[in-house]
This record gives C-alpha cells, sequence and structure tokens, in this order.
C-alpha cells in the first residue's frame, strides 16, 4: 500500500516514477507526510524534556528520590497492571463466549458487551463513589475502570476469534489433538495480536487517566501532574514525572510489539461465514448468563441509574439547559474535524511503517503510543507554549486543538488502520497495475477499498474518545467554545449534579454513534 | 450494506468536518464591543454577571472558563500575545502572580475607590470582587458542635485520626497555609500539614470534602463556605446532614480570602476590559454576583441572599490577601509535607 500511497502521490504531480520500485525504499512523499506526525508527536517530548532541563540534574535527581515519587509510581503500575489484566480476562472470556460457545442470545450479548465503551470513566466514577465511600481508594478503581475498559479488548479479540480460519483448529483437531490443546495452541496465539494491541490501550488509558481517579481519590502520576500544575505552573516535577509517564509507556510499547512479531496475515478475499461448530455449554450455560448479567449491571446499569437519580432529586435540574445546543454543536464539529484530521495524519504512519523495516520508520511508528500515555494537559501545555512562540496566529484557533487530539489519539487511528492494511497483499495493487490501471485508480480501486474498514474503525474510535476529551479542549479550544464534556466539567465542580446530568446524558447517547458504527463493523457477521 | 453506510458515514463527517471548518479556524479576538474574559470563579456568578454587563453596555465576552492557577499560567505563557482581555480569578494569588510578571495594567482610580483598600493590590493592578471564608463543615449525626476544637491547628492530632476531610490542591487551602505561617510560623504550619498527612483524609477537592461529610464518611471538612451552599442548594438546605462551623477568634480557621480581576497590560480592547471591572464592583453588578454565589460582596450596601454568617461576626485571623501574596511558600511547604 506504501507503493499506492506513493503512485497516488506521484500520479497527482504527473511524474511517472519507474513501477519496479517494488519493496524498495519508500517514496520520500511518503516519508515527507509521516514527517508531519512524528514532528506533533515530538512536540509535548521535547517540552518535557526543556521543563526538566531547566530544574536542573540536582532538582530531578530530588524529586526522584521523594519518596512520594515511589508511592505514586507503585500506584500508577499497580493500577495499570491491575486493570490491564483484569479487562485482558473479561474481555477474552466475553468473546470466548459470545463468538465460539452456544450462548443463548450472542446477538445481545455482544452488545452489551460493547456498549460501555460509551460510558467515560469519569460518569462511571462519579455514580459508584456517590454510593459510598468503599468504592473509593486503589482497590474500587480497578473496579470501576476494569468495568469501563473491557470492550477496549473485548472488542478486537472477538473480531479476531470470528475472522480467524476455522480451517487451522480444524486441522489441529484432525491431528488428533484435544480441543483444549487446540485451543491453547491455535486459537490464543492467533488472538493474542488483537488481545495485545487492545491491552495497549487499556495500559496507556490507565496512565493518563486523570477525572476517575481524582473522584476516586487514587494517587497516580497523572493526578500528581495535575495537581502541580493546579498549584503552580512553571513546574519541574510536574514535567519530571511527565517524563517518569513516558518511561512506564517504554515497556508497554515494546510488549505490544513482541507481541505482534512475526504475525503479518495477508488473506486475499474477504472472510466468508463458514459455519463453525460451537462449543456446547452445557451446565455452564447458567453461571455464564448470570456473570455477564452482573456485568452488564455493573458496568451500565448503576452508572446510569446515578444519572437517572440526580435528574430527579438534585434541585439544580434544568439549570444551564440553554447551553445543551452549542455543547452538542461543540462536541461534534470538534470531534468530526479532529477525528478526520487524526485520521488523515495517522494513514502515513502506518503506511510506512508497513512499506519500510527501516529504524526512522519503526521509531516513528512506535513514539505516539509512548506519548499516549502522556495525560492531555502537558500535551496542551506544550501546544501552548510553541504556538505562542513559533505561530502564534494559529494559537487559540482549532487547529492547535485538532494538532493535539492528533498527539493523544494517534495510536487508536493506527492500531485500526494497520489492522486493515497488514491484511493487504502487496501484490493485489499490483495485479491492478499490470491489468492496465493507472497508479491512482489502483490505489483508488483496489487499496482504499480494502483500506476502508480500518479507517472505518479508527474514525469511529477516535471519534468516540475526542468527544469525551477534557483538558486538552479546556486548556486549547477557542475561548467560548464549550463541549458536552466542559459542560459537565464545569457543573460537576459547582457541586451541580442535576444540571450536569442531561450533559452527562447526551455525552453517553452520541458517544453511542460511534461505538454502534465500529461495533456493527466487529461485531455483525458477514455474509458471504 | 453496511459498507454502503459507512461509506456514507465517512462521507457525510468529512463534509460536515469541512463545513464547520472555517467557523472554528477564526481566532477569538478581543475587536469592537467584544472582550476576552478567562475565567476561574465558579460559572454561576460569572455567567450571571456578563450578562448583565452585555444587556447593560451591549459589549459582548467570551468567556474561556478553567482553574485560576492554570489560567494564570497560560496567561503567564501567552505573555504579550495574551488574547485575554480581563483575569477573572477564584483566588488572590492567581492575580498576584499574574501582576508580579508585570502582565497586568492598573486599574482606573475610579474602580478601585468601590471596595476597601485592604481587598486589593497596593498598585491597583487588581481589585477584590467577593470575600469567601474558610470554615468548618461537619456532620450533625457525627459529632455535636461543642466538640469541635477551638482552633484549626488541633485537627493535626491524633485524636482525629481518619476524620478530618481536606483538600491540598484547594487554592485557599494553600492561603490557609500561608494564614498559619503568617500568624504562627513557618514551623508550626509545617507540622500542621504533616499531622494532617498522617491523621487527615485527602480529598481532589473543598467540594468533594463537603461532599464526603455530608454523605458520612467522615464527620469534619476543612472547606470554603459557598461550597456547603451550593450543595445545600442542590439538596435542599433542610435536608442537608451537616452544618457550617465557624471557628473565628482571629484563629486561621477562619480565614477570609478574596476572589478578584485585572486587567491585561496586553488586552486588545483596555477600555471595555476596564468597564467590564468597573462593572464589576458596582452595585448592580455585585447584587448579580452575590445573588448567584454564597460569597459576600466587597462594596459596602450589598445584601447576599443567602443566610451567611454576618461578614463583621466572622472575626476572621488578621490576615489580608496582600500578605498572603502568590503564596508559593504554601506550595515549598506542602512538599515538605509530602503532600504534594
Amino acid at each position: 500500500m506504501s507503493d499506492a500511497l506513493g503512485d497516488l502521490e506521484a500520479g497527482a504531480g504527473r511524474i511517472r516514477l519507474p513501477s519496479t520500485r517494488r519493496r524498495g525504499r519508500p517514496s520520500s512523499l511518503l516519508v515527507l507526510a509521516a514527517a508531519i506526525p512524528t514532528i506533533l508527536i515530538l512536540l509535548p517530548i521535547i517540552y518535557v524534556v526543556l521543563r526538566s532541563w531547566n530544574a536542573g540534574w540536582y532538582a530531578i535527581a530530588a524529586e526522584l528520590a521523594r519518596p512520594r515519587t515511589a508511592l505514586l509510581f507503585w500506584n500508577t503500575t499497580v493500577l495499570t497492571v491491575s486493570v490491564t489484566v483484569l479487562s485482558a480476562i473479561i474481555g477474552f472470556a466475553g468473546a470466548w463466549l459470545t463468538e465460539r460457545c452456544d450462548l443463548p442470545g450472542r446477538a445481545i450479548w455482544r452488545v452489551a458487551l460493547s456498549l460501555p465503551l460509551a460510558m467515560p470513566a469519569f460518569v462511571a466514577s462519579f455514580a459508584w463513589k456517590s454510593m459510598g465511600s468503599e468504592f473509593q481508594g486503589l482497590t474500587g478503581a480497578v473496579l470501576i475502570l476494569t468495568l469501563e475498559s473491557f470492550p477496549l479488548i473485548y472488542l478486537p479479540v472477538a473480531a479476531a476469534l470470528r475472522s480467524m480460519d476455522p480451517a487451522m483448529e480444524e486441522v489441529s483437531r484432525s491431528l488428533g489433538r484435544s480441543p483444549r490443546y487446540t485451543f491453547l495452541a491455535v486459537v490464543v496465539p492467533r488472538a493474542l495480536p488483537a488481545l495485545g494491541g487492545g491491552a495497549l490501550l487499556v495500559a496507556a488509558h490507565m496512565l493518563s487517566e486523570f477525572g476517575a481517579l481524582a473522584l476516586l481519590r487514587v494517587q497516580t502520576l497523572t493526578t500528581a501532574i495535575f495537581q502541580q500544575y493546579e498549584l503552580q505552573f512553571d513546574n519541574a516535577t510536574a514535567a519530571v514525572l511527565s517524563a517518569l509517564l513516558m518511561l512506564l509507556c517504554l515497556p508497554v510499547v515494546l510488549a505490544e510489539i513482541r507481541l505482534r512479531h512475526g504475525h503479518r496475515v495477508s488473506k486475499v478475499g474477504r472472510n466468508t461465514a463458514r459455519q463453525r461448530a460451537l462449543v456446547p455449554l452445557g451446565r455452564y450455560a447458567f453461571p455464564a448468563i448470570l456473570g455477564l448479567v452482573a456485568l452488564t449491571i455493573l458496568s451500565l446499569g448503576i452508572p446510569f441509574g446515578r444519572l437517572g437519580y440526580w435528574l430527579l432529586v438534585g434541585l439544580s435540574a434544568g439549570r444551564g439547559l440553554d447551553t445543551l445546543g452549542p455543547a452538542l454543536g461543540g462536541s461534534i464539529s470538534l470531534a468530526i474535524a479532529g477525528t478526520l484530521v487524526t485520521t488523515i495524519v495517522a494513514l502515513p504512519l502506518v503506511l510506512l511503517a508497513l512499506k519500510s523495516g527501516g529504524i526512522f520508520a519503526r521509531i516513528a511508528d512506535r513514539l505516539p503510543y509512548v506519548v499516549h500515555g502522556l495525560p492531555g494537559l502537558v500535551v496542551a501545555l506544550a501546544l501552548v507554549y510553541f504556538a505562542i512562540r513559533l505561530f502564534p496566529p494559529l494559537y487559540q484557533t482549532a487547529w492547535v486543538l485538532f494538532a493535539a487530539y492528533a498527539i493523544l489519539f494517534l495510536p487508536l487511528a493506527q492500531s485500526a488502520i494497520r489492522a486493515s492494511a497488514e491484511l493487504v497483499p502487496r501484490e493485489l495493487e499490483e495485479v491492478a497495475r499490470t491489468l492496465g490501471r493507472g497508479p491512482l485508480k489502483a490505489f483508488a480501486s483496489v487499496t482504499l477499498p480494502a483500506l476502508a474498514p480500518g479507517l472505518g474503525a479508527a474514525l469511529a474510535l477516535v471519534a468516540l474518545e475526542l468527544m469525551r476529551e477534557l483538558t486538552a479542549t479546556l486548556i486549547l479550544a477557542p475561548t467560548g467554545v464549550s463541549t458536552l464534556a466542559t459542560e459537565v466539567w464545569s457543573h460537576t465542580n459547582d457541586g451541580a449534579y442535576a444540571a450536569a446530568a442531561p450533559f452527562a446524558a447526551l455525552l453517553v447517547l452520541i458517544s453511542g454513534v460511534p461505538v454502534y458504527l465500529f461495533t456493527r463493523r466487529t461485531l455483525i457477521p458477514r455474509r458471504g | 450494506m453496511y459498507d454502503v453506510t459507512r461509506r456514507r458515514f465517512i462521507q457525510l463527517s468529512g463534509a460536515g468536518g469541512l463545513a464547520l471548518l472555517p467557523g472554528m479556524i477564526r481566532p477569538a479576538r478581543a475587536a469592537g464591543g467584544r472582550i476576552a474574559l478567562y475565567n476561574g470563579q465558579h460559572r454561576p456568578p460569572v455567567e450571571a454577571l456578563v450578562a448583565a454587563f452585555t444587556k447593560a453596555t451591549g459589549i459582548e465576552v467570551a468567556i474561556r472558563h478553567g482553574n485560576s492557577a492554570q489560567l494564570a499560567s497560560q496567561i503567564v505563557e501567552e505573555g504579550a500575545n495574551s488574547p485575554a482581555d480581563v483575569f477573572w480569578s477564584e483566588e488572590s494569588p492567581s492575580l498576584v502572580a499574574t501582576a508580579r510578571k508585570g502582565l497586568l495594567a492598573p486599574l482606573l482610580p475610579d474602580t478601585l475607590k468601590q471596595v476597601g483598600a485592604e481587598w486589593s493590590a497596593k498598585d491597583g493592578s487588581w481589585i477584590g470582587a467577593t470575600a469567601r471564608c474558610r470554615v468548618i463543615v461537619y456532620n450533625k449525626s457525627m459529632i455535636e458542635e461543642a466538640a469541635l476544637p477551638a482552633s484549626v491547628l488541633d485537627f493535626a492530632a491524633e485524636s482525629w485520626k481518619g476524620k478530618v476531610a481536606f483538600a491540598p490542591n484547594s487554592g485557599a487551602f494553600q492561603q490557609q497555609i500561608m494564614a498559619i505561617a503568617i500568624l504562627k510560623g513557618r514551623d508550626t504550619a509545617l507540622a500542621w500539614l504533616k499531622g494532617l498527612r498522617d491523621y487527615g483524609e485527602t480529598y481532589n477537592s473543598d467540594s468533594a470534602a463537603v461532599e464526603a461529610v455530608e454523605g458520612g464518611d467522615l464527620p469534619i471538612a476543612l472547606s470554603n463556605n459557598y461550597y456547603w451552599y451550593a450543595l445545600a442548594r442542590e439538596i435542599g438546605a433542610a435536608d442537608m446532614n451537616s452544618a457550617i462551623y465557624n471557628i473565628g477568634r482571629g484563629d486561621p480557621g477562619t480565614l477570609v480570602t478574596v476572589s478578584g480581576a485585572g486587567v491585561l497590560k496586553s488586552a486588545k480592547n483596555a477600555e471595555a476590559a476596564q468597564s467590564f471591572v468597573a462593572f464589576m464592583v458596582s452595585a448592580e453588578g455585585q447584587q448579580a454576583i452575590v445573588d448567584a454565589i454564597a460569597e459576600y460582596p466587597l462594596r459596602p450596601g450589598i445584601v447576599s441572599p443567602f443566610p451567611l454568617t454576618p461578614f463583621d461576626k466572622l472575626d476572621p485571623a488578621p490576615v489580608t490577601p496582600d500578605q498572603l501574596g502568590d503564596a508559593e511558600e504554601a506550595l515549598t511547604l506542602l512538599r515538605e509535607a509530602g503532600l504534594a
């Protein structure tokens, strides 16, 4: 596909490049296009390094040696590892049940297991916290965040389990292997890349989570960074903690690379809906359903119930309702435009990484994941810093905000696009070329349609995140622009929960749109 | 099939996004009858004042909401390029910090005359608009008012273990630390913080601490007065499990702090910005503000509709906003105590 893009651009420029360039170096236009996201990603890194540097080595060392830093590091690690592992277990089990077992009502359970994706963690946390102090603290946070994070693993694993060619398992069984051995030796390894990709996202979310943890009174590196900036601005401590946070992202990124290593499975044609024998649950059917019911109540029922409760009893109900329209408009317009920018910027990164195994391409491809664990606040401040110094006319225009969105959510778009891009054989487009299609037409008629599912998933996922993004939006949005998320934040800040409830409910509802589009793609069985 | 739907979704969102772009790439610069307000104060009073101001003058106000300290930092970072015309801060230290960087223009003498000189900057770079008060919020069913101590300093003891909620992030809490350091010495302030660290419960904000007390999680919260009133507005004052207690007697447990505003030197529309701040301390403006939040008006002769403890009965700690300065020392103390 990288050839394709290169050819596309070359075609647009009316320069005909020799078509023998296959598997050679990627076109310089593609490299140039991939340089844009790379430069963007470097901005927060440079900012953090600059600010830490200003503090001096002594201050950095002193900061790292504080017992509090160790505590924050420990809390962050425990939270990230626990939520990721628990989400992986729940997500995998759910996917196994809905895709491979004769569970009654599988179509409904697929929806129920995907929908928590639409529930912002801070809304769920608020609901839980308001029911009692026992849900606060690290243990409560692990449980509550797991309940809203597992769909990030459930969805890709469910898709992987479905699209797996049953032939592999049939071969294993025909060679006399037991179902259990087949499961462990054939199914699990082939689902691991999907699981790893999902786990990476969950881990990165945990590293950068703020709203939910502030409500649940858990102190992590990210909440400490927010605290530092609330206490003082030009803050070396916050910079050092941010650097530490990025270091924490590294093992997560490396682990995911290892998981994906060697898994390039290209296939011609779409998966056919081959009937596969479902595993009979037998006497386990009842406990399985009970577990899923409990999961649905905990992840969806309680947060929604709580929103409804505040709406009914709170005396501030209806306050500020006139801003509902502008906030909805702000959310939708920022999310759609930001999503497009993020996805377009991500595309060349993915194509370059697939085309070239070179060191630049690999670093450029992975760098966004390292920054993905940074809180939006740090990215926003970095952009304030650079925009004011380098591009003052752009400052406080939506463009700087879009740049922040791209920096924060590139990995979501990358993962989704890559999932499709990896499946497209490089030869496919060349076949089209030999059949007489021009480079532009070959790209448009062969590669682009093949990428469409990935692009669609990327758009949906990024849109979902952008709708609930708060801190970067608060700092960078043009003055006077509000979104549903910023309104929820403002009202809950004033203790006006009933006033916040309609905004929160609407936020969950419109988040349902990308979730629907995304899950439709992954979860509705295709007909051959 | 669904492929078509998705493609249509992409097309539609693309068209929608492009259609919306032109409206959003326009920078929000103050021009003509429009000013940009960076607001760190709670929204209800700000929105009430802005509505009254626009009605009275025809000048429109674009509001950027945020946390006061963060907005101050943003203004400092923006420097001479700041799009802001007016900065309204929830706490005076953020105004002091901005003024120290030389970013605030002097206010009109006529404006400054409207409130007592002790509530504004000596150099006239910012003015106090409302006063708020540090109080003790207690849960009536968990503790008797008579059992509350004579000084806020007493809470930092083992006998109060697990019973006192406080918010180290809160700007007002930092001012309380400053007040203790000014009145009782730095060592006392540090020992107090270490005691709270060991025996108190930290919350992310004053309002979260007050809610925890109201919900019966623990009996005591150190908070600003209006968080209790905001909750009472939500739940209904008669249904509240918690109440406000004023220590008084000049104890730092009762500390009066101010929210206020300044005009930026770099304001594109300085005249309109000055008129906004003047309106803020006018009789009409002050009434609009105190109708919307349980804070004390600083202009004499204005009456709050909230059942506040009368301002002259507070008997607060004898510390002025000027003495509190930018409260930078409080951060050092918080860090030394391991709370930040």
